[in-house]
């Protein structure tokens, strides 16, 4: 009785409990891609080959996201980069609200990206209440395309839309596909970037799975 | 989930909060109530950065009834935004330290004993901000029904049956307007919130 009647533990401390038992998936490693149109049925045919939900076919996902960003009120840091995730195949899904930090390349011994990531799923009018905390929109796009599985690894294979102001279907962004493979691990899970890299490899030639620097690419003549 | 209305309850002169709970523990026992375990509700406050221009407070809460559930009402001028998340939510306000300042001082809460007695839950809270004693929560939820108005008059009347005939009991300011809409976790949180300001208030003035 006296046990069943204990107070509860507060939400600081089990945050603080979890924070110390390194059990929150804060950190993102990364591999990216890209692949023509043209060429995505085989990289599909491959990847239903090797990944592990297969029998129900390669899962179809939709997706709008809207970027934030919120300024550093002492100018001295870069601004805050927020994401905002809806399902627009399945609309009683919660949000999805992410915040992602500056990602680290490593030397070239490193086999992914890695970059900390918090993924917060959050109901009601979360588009609202970041506008309102002061966030401005930056851009949005759709998303859309195939996720498939393989362990811990989360492969998706998607094409990035325009959001089209009128009823004109959205117009896409290029003739390819984004082809991205992550894994949202705790602090410190270091081999699972290996596993990364072994899979990477044995979707060559298809696809060409690398660390994409975007800081180059934001410096290359358009 | 059913409807829930939450009553402050006045401490007598030279009574303390203790001695309030346990009478009003025995008077809910002897209805023929169980305790079913603790509870807990707490928030903290967060102003935003000078900076920023207009002061926008966000307020954080918890509830052990939702214990995988972050509550965040946004209070900017008189609109009043939330949003519920899981529990990261708590470690995406430490990224936003820069942007928004816990106001750890107003930190408050209250908790006590939880009873169960047929279709009503009874929550007997002590609230406290920075361990010091500021009032008793009562918070009564009648769990089969899901708009205030179709049980309204049963909850005053239990409330009024624990409490005493000559207590005056209102729908809580934030039912006024949503009396006949779905009564959802978060409208009980809108409650507390609304008390718990009214306690740091009277601190404020306490100390003028």
């Amino acid at each position: 009785m006296s046990a069943a009647n204990a107070a509860p533990i507060t939400a600081t401390d089990s945050l603080t409990q979890a924070l110390k038992a390194n059990i929150i998936p804060n950190q993102e490693y990364l591999l990216q891609g890209s692949v023509l149109d043209s060429a995505v049925e085989v990289l599909l045919h491959r990847l239903r080959g090797l990944c592990d939900n297969v029998d129900a076919g390669p899962e179809t996902f939709d997706d709008q996201e809207v970027c934030f960003s919120l300024r550093d009120p002492n100018q001295q840091a870069a601004p805050l980069m927020l994401r905002v995730r809806k399902a627009l195949d399945a609309r009683d899904m919660p949000f999805q609200l992410r915040y992602i930090g500056q990602p680290d390349l490593g030397d070239k011994n490193r086999p992914t990206v890695v970059r900390s990531s918090l993924d917060i799923a959050c109901s009601g009018m979360l588009i609202e209440f970041l506008n309102e905390l002061g966030c401005r929109i930056e851009f949005e796009y759709s998303v859309k395309g195939y996720m498939f599985r393989k362990g811990r690894m989360k492969i998706t294979v998607a094409k990035v839309f325009k959001i089209s102001q009128s009823a004109m279907p959205p117009e896409p962004i290029s003739q390819s596909y984004l082809v991205e493979l992550s894994v949202l691990a705790p602090t410190g899970q270091d081999a699972i970037a290996e596993d990364m890299r072994a899979f990477a490899d044995q979707l060559r030639p298809l696809v060409q799975l690398d660390k994409i620097d975007y800081k180059r690419l934001g410096h290359m003549p358009s | 989930m059913g409807v829930t209305v939450l009553q402050q309850f006045p401490v007598p002169e030279n009574k303390t909060g203790t001695y309030v709970i346990e009478m009003l523990s025995k008077r809910i026992l002897a209805l023929g109530a169980t305790q079913q375990g603790q509870f807990l509700v707490d928030c903290e406050s967060y102003l935003s950065h000078p900076q920023m221009g207009t002061t926008k407070t966000v307020h954080i809460l918890h509830n052990s009834e939702q214990p995988a559930s972050v509550f965040s009402i946004l209070e900017s001028g008189n609109k009043n935004i939330h949003v519920i998340a899981d529990g990261l939510f708590d470690l995406f306000m430490i990224k936003l330290s820069q942007h928004y300042t816990s106001k750890k001082q107003t930190k408050i809460e209250s908790k006590g004993p939880r009873f169960e007695l047929g279709d009503f839950c009874i929550k007997l809270g002590s609230v406290t901000m920075n361990q010091s004693f500021k009032g008793i929560l009562i918070e009564v939820e009648y769990r089969p029904c899901v708009t205030a108005n179709a049980v309204w008059g049963l909850l005053r009347e239990f409330l009024q049956g624990l409490l005493g005939s000559s207590t005056v009991i209102q729908p809580p300011q934030h039912l006024k307007n949503r009396m006949s809409e779905i009564y959802t976790p978060i409208d009980t949180v809108h409650q507390y919130l609304e008390l718990f300001s009214a306690y740091r208030k009277t601190t404020a003035l306490r100390v003028q």
